[in-house]
């Protein structure tokens, strides 16, 4: 948690050396004439971009390694499964991202605010509701409910948007239709446990909730500004990585419980009520899947029943490690402290009641 | 890492259309996802060219407030490169008889009815592991009705008259499999494990969990394009 916090530090440092470099840059270059000055840009090679190619060249010399690794069967399955989850779910990621870029780009900045009720009752499930407005994964929608206490919305219903938005919008929703095919119990839970979820938690945060924690968000300004364009390429481009990279961390998690642990172990659990309950949260707490990608592994693991099941997708999109780094990142380490166990219980206990209602 | 970002979504982009282009993405996804991961893998590449350009164009402008809001997280994209050196380099193998007995198995009971008798041509009846089972299971095998049948799959693994058949069922991708497994028997060669066969026989009662099959004829084959049912 610290080592987000001093890499945030350092991230401002760094940004703003590379600001006072190129404002030096820029004064200096002033003076040269134009061929000059493309020369100079064209020789400039971005350390980024050299990383890349190293990292492209390492693998390709470790190539025969790489081949005798996947002799053994325990290695090819695991690179499979890991393979198999991140190709599957790129159509879902990039359909995401694009959506989300648009609506980052062509909706006015302070369209969702104005539009809010200013009272906790009505806000929260408003807020909630609207969730399933803006698709997208978890990780964008840090960022953006962080935007939204910004600008100055009831804290309580931007975490309720928050919660909601990555486990109840059309993508997600369509993403769990495919994974359940047949069953369209599971998109019906998934939608009512997850708006159940996020509307309490809003609730108890707007009247309990210490907004003192959020201060640090409050203060902070900016925004996406600029052509639309750039915006929506610049949104597009940081949530791919972004959602793409901690999905690669899932699919190897994912691959690696399955590769791993033994049968009997995960059998034993699943067999086990509400122990079983408790296993599927805590699993999707560690593996840290991305929104649209966890119904394809909620599907895989049918040695658990569809409750269970269900409160791996609830409790997927609202707490997970990597979720619980980005919010301490955003809003600070003491909400995030506060605010991840009251959301997983919360959506634990609505998993449960809705489970047992509909499936 | 704008322009490192660019180049990473241009290699995801291509690693993904490669994919569709050389039918290989069958070892991982459904055959229907072909359309939706080449649109994705075009989407993607348009992304990191765009990107690529506008950091050439605006190479003195650097999105400072991108870095300032989002903090470490941009780092993580860098593990992208995973898959992609994987895919490039070495495509994993479609899976094996590694996970048969390991994961989840289909419950070949479920869902069966009353199936069609078949017809005993000329031609054994070419169907895929899973309907054999369901038809085992259907008032123990009568609707084959002594006809010949033919089965693909890998071999999960020699028995004592011979060997375990296997093929996976997928529902979305490689994750998710479940294998079926049909017990053959009589054949006096058992082909290596792993090895993609095709097996000619009739329905042989009496199997308890696993059905069987008496082979008639074995033949090893190469591996299908669509390994999965």
């Amino acid at each position: 948690m610290s080592g987000g916090r001093n890499g945030y530090i350092l991230e401002r440092t760094v940004v703003k050396g590379v600001n006072t470099a190129t404002s030096v840059g820029r004064a200096a270059s002033e003076g040269l004439p134009g061929e000059h000055r493309d020369r100079r840009r064209a020789r400039a090679v971005d350390p980024g971009v050299a990383a890349v190619a190293a990292v492209v060249v390492a693998a390709a010399l470790l190539r025969p390694f790489l081949e005798r690794l996947l002799d053994r069967p325990a290695v090819a399955h695991w690179a499979t499964v890991f393979v198999a989850i991140a190709v599957q779910a790129m159509p879902f990621l990039v359909l995401g991202v694009t959506i989300s870029a648009a609506v980052a780009a062509l909706v006015p900045a302070g369209f969702l605010p104005r539009v809010l009720p200013r009272r906790p009752a009505l806000a929260v499930p408003v807020a909630a509701a609207a969730g399933a407005a803006l698709p997208g994964c978890e990780c964008g929608s840090v960022p953006i409910a962080g935007r939204l206490v910004a600008r100055g919305v009831l804290p309580g219903a931007a975490l309720a948007f928050l919660l909601s938005a990555p486990a109840i919008n059309p993508v997600v929703l369509t993403a769990t239709a495919v994974a359940f095919p047949g069953r369209p119990a599971v998109v019906l839970a998934r939608l009512l446990a997850s708006l159940l979820a996020a509307t309490v938690v809003g609730l108890v945060w707007a009247r309990t909730g210490r907004d003192e924690l959020l201060e640090r968000v409050r203060r902070r300004r900016g925004g996406d500004d600029g052509p639309a364009l750039a915006v929506l390429v610049a949104t597009a481009q940081r949530d791919l990585l972004q959602a793409g990279g901690f999905l690669v961390v899932g699919a190897a998690t994912a691959a690696t419980l399955q590769t791993a642990v033994p049968r009997s172990i995960l059998d034993a659990v699943a067999g086990a009520g509400p122990l079983a309950f408790g296993a599927m949260a805590g699993l999707a707490v560690v593996m840290a899947i991305c929104s649209e990608a966890d119904a394809f592994v909620a599907a895989s693991l049918t040695q658990f029943s569809l409750s269970a099941r269900l409160a791996f997708m609830v409790v997927g999109p609202m707490v997970d490690v990597k979720l619980i780094a980005l919010q301490a990142g955003t809003f600070g380490r003491g909400f995030a402290l506060r605010f991840a166990p009251l959301t997983l219980a919360v959506a634990l206990a609505s998993s449960a009641v809705v489970g047992w209602w509909l499936l | 890492m704008t322009a490192a970002g660019g180049l990473i979504s241009l290699l995801v982009g291509t690693v993904l259309l490669r994919l569709v282009l050389t039918g290989t993405y069958g070892r991982y996804v459904r055959l229907g996802m072909g359309p939706l991961l080449a649109v994705a893998g075009i989407a993607v590449i348009a992304l990191g060219v765009v990107t690529l350009l506008r950091t050439l164009r605006h190479a003195h402008a650097p999105d400072a407030h991108d870095h300032h809001r989002h903090g470490g997280g941009d780092r993580v994209g860098w593990l992208l490169l995973a898959p992609i050196a994987a895919l490039l380099l070495v495509a994993p193998p479609t899976l094996g008889s590694y996970g048969v007995g390991r994961g989840a198995k289909v419950d070949i009971r479920a869902g069966a009815g009353v199936l069609d008798p078949l017809v005993a041509g000329a031609e054994p009846t070419r169907m895929t592991l899973l309907e054999y089972g369901q038809r085992a299971f259907d008032r123990d095998g009568a609707s084959f009705g002594g006809a010949a049948v033919q089965l693909t799959g890998f071999v999960a693994g020699a028995e004592e008259d011979g060997f375990r058949l296997a093929r996976y069922q997928i529902a979305c991708c490689a994750a998710d499999a479940a294998p079926v497994v049909v017990r053959v028997v009589g054949s006096r060669r058992i082909p290596a494990r792993d090895r993609w066969v095709t097996v000619t026989g009739v329905f042989r009662p009496g199997g308890d969990d696993v059905p069987e099959l008496a082979a008639t004829n074995v033949v090893e084959v190469p591996a299908p394009d669509d390994p999965y049912e």
